[in-house]
């Protein structure tokens, strides 16, 4: 009984902040007109989200009337399933579920490789003094920009010599290459952020590299690890160049094998499969936006730019 | 021995990334430099071509799809400016307006997150000009406008340009709001106590204000022009003819389909010389204001 009454009482002390004073004005017209706009825009940024989601659950009969916009006549989950197991990418067709796979597969290792690599040098840039570290700093915003396409073949060439080249391992040892200076920058800003004492105190007490490293700055770095995470997990499953290049005819992630499947198909295209592939491609990522979506906001406005 | 071994820690932690910017970068940079000045075809020859060294930059001169590819990147990086603009209208309208914030924010900035190869395939899809929008307009009495963009070489870029400002006017939105937030709001009820009007406050006051901000996404939106390629491939994998042919797009075709590494690399040179350029103003306005705020504590 007593619980009831907590669980009550918790309800109304932390149901959000204090009310705000009721406002007596009325609401301007001014406002109005810039709800009604933001209101319009939010429509038109919506049209391809709900275009893909009507027309993967249409009836290739119904699209061949041709009003893209109209709800589908039964909702038919058929494409859906088509396109997850049965789609032709090339001469395979197992439908995307194989690039989803695959794309799993790159995943892990990309993400271990690119955080481990760049979470530690940023701790080493931060909290230790290295002489050229500021110019290392600089040399990395430099690379955090170079097109990828000027190193792509000496890439290729690495991969080859490390043996990798078409396994999931060279995708994932690209990725760390690519993402090593930005996510680096992250974690350096980040960890030159933790108060001098904290450091000083961990020097004394045992002043090792890897023991602070590992008792003290790993476990304070949850929320930074968690953005990065997301940064890199949208930021690998939605590449398509490394992909490509580097993956072999097993180790395609799911973006090449829906295009593959969409774009080099032959025979009449079926939209409904199509737009269910691209869905399903699109929907791990959405998902993570939409669960995380602050996170995902902190991630790609410092990934952008914080030299 | 242990402060030793703790001193030399660093250094041996900071080795593998030190290897990855001077293998896979530094080393991989000069190793493409050094090939667009050899003959190489698919594989690397690593003579340089002693009569005409400079052979595959003059090739890239006189190839008109080259040269078209460089306008086109251009068409494309103005018309994504359309993206910064946008941007900035949504955020202060955001910002204006507090109510719905969280939900517009979450709406504006969901393209993001989704690959450009999906959002490139979903607007090839309403371009489509039998099936996709273009038939909704006939049906409802406005045959007259066209939405076939992506057939017909004229406009096909202009599709494109459309699905890269949806995809990028969030972003770029959640950088301005950002921006505006940090502006001083005595600025906001100063404004209003003089009775100015608030377009007059924004262009006046507000966006002179923000300059570093709008700078910064410029550079950034120049930058990933430069290596658009994802979109250009979904959409119309640089058709209709080569009318959306990219740099970045050239240099891959070059070397997978046409099996020529010299004339790839050459081409890769020039988009890094093209980033190189946009992205010295970024170095300088970093150091400047730096510099600006080093004074203003001293």
């Amino acid at each position: 009984m007593t619980s009831i009454a907590e669980n009550a009482l918790r309800d109304t002390a932390f149901d959000g902040p204090v009310a705000f004073p009721a406002r007596k004005k009325r609401i301007k017209p001014q406002q109005i007109a810039i709800l009604v706009f933001l209101a319009i825009c939010a429509l038109f940024f919506c049209v391809p989200l709900y275009v893909i989601i009507v027309t993967s659950l249409k009836s290739m009969d119904q699209i061949r009337q041709g009003d893209v916009f109209a709800l589908p006549w039964n909702w038919d989950f058929g494409a859906w399933w088509q396109a997850w197991d049965k789609a032709c990418s090339g001469t395979r067709c197992a439908g995307v579920k194989v690039g989803f796979l695959n794309s799993l597969e790159i995943l892990a290792p990309s993400l271990v490789l690119s955080i481990g690599l760049s979470c530690v040098t940023g701790y080493a840039l931060a909290l230790w003094k290295v002489k050229w570290a500021s110019s290392f700093l600089f040399v990395l915003f430099m690379c955090a920009f170079v097109p990828f396409q000027i190193i792509m073949v000496p890439l290729i060439l690495i991969t080859g010599f490390l043996h990798v080249y078409g396994t999931v391992w060279g995708i994932a040892v690209v990725h760390a290459a690519l993402a090593m200076p930005i996510l680096t920058l992250i974690f350096r800003n980040y960890y030159k952020g933790i108060p001098t004492e904290i450091m000083s105190a961990a020097m004394l007490d045992s002043g090792s590299f890897w023991r602070v490293f590992v008792e003290i700055i790993l476990p304070m770095s949850g929320n930074i690890m968690i953005v990065v995470l997301i940064l890199q997990i949208t930021s690998i499953w939605n590449d398509f160049l490394v992909g490509l290049t580097y993956g072999g005819i097993g180790t395609q992630p799911m973006t090449v094998i829906l295009a593959n499947v969409v774009i080099t198909a032959t025979g009449e295209a079926s939209y409904n499969v199509d737009m269910a592939a691209a869905l399903l491609t699109a929907v791990p990522p959405l998902v993570i936006y939409f669960l995380l979506g602050r996170f995902f906001v902190q991630g790609i406005t410092a990934g952008a730019i914080k030299g | 021995m242990a402060v030793r071994w703790s001193r030399w820690s660093p250094q041996l932690a900071l080795t593998p990334a030190l290897v990855v910017t001077l293998v896979a970068f530094a080393g991989s940079i000069a190793w493409t430099i050094w090939m667009s000045f050899t003959r190489s075809r698919r594989f690397p020859d690593y003579a340089i071509d002693a009569v005409r060294p400079f052979r595959q930059y003059e090739r890239l001169w006189h190839d008109d799809i080259f040269t078209n590819s460089l306008w086109h990147m251009l068409v494309l990086g103005i018309g994504s400016l359309l993206a910064i603009v946008f941007g900035f209208i949504l955020a202060a309208m955001i910002d204006r307006e507090k109510r719905g914030e969280g939900i517009f924010r979450t709406v504006f900035l969901y393209p993001l997150a989704v690959s450009l190869i999906v959002s490139g395939l979903v607007w090839r899809w309403m371009f489509n000009p039998t099936l996709g929008v273009q038939h909704f307009f006939a049906d409802i009495g406005l045959p007259w406008i066209h939405f076939d963009w992506l057939n017909y070489p004229q406009t096909a870029m202009y599709g494109i340009i459309l699905a890269t400002v949806w995809q990028g006017s969030g972003f770029y939105m959640a950088l301005m709001l950002s921006g505006l937030k940090s502006i001083n709001s005595e600025i906001w009820s100063a404004a209003r106590l003089d009775g100015v009007r608030f377009w007059r406050l924004y262009i006046e006051i507000i966006i002179p204000m923000m300059k570093f901000t709008f700078l910064t996404c410029a550079i950034l939106l120049s930058l990933g022009v430069v290596k658009a390629y994802d979109i250009v491939f979904a959409m119309t994998n640089g058709g209709p003819g080569q009318s959306t042919w990219v740099p970045a797009y050239y240099t891959i075709d070059a070397y997978w389909q046409k099996a020529n590494l010299g004339l790839a690399s050459a081409a890769a040179v020039v988009m890094l010389a093209i980033t190189l350029i946009i992205f010295l103003p970024l170095v300088l306005i970093t150091a400047w204001q730096q510099r600006r705020v080093e004074a203003r504590i001293q």
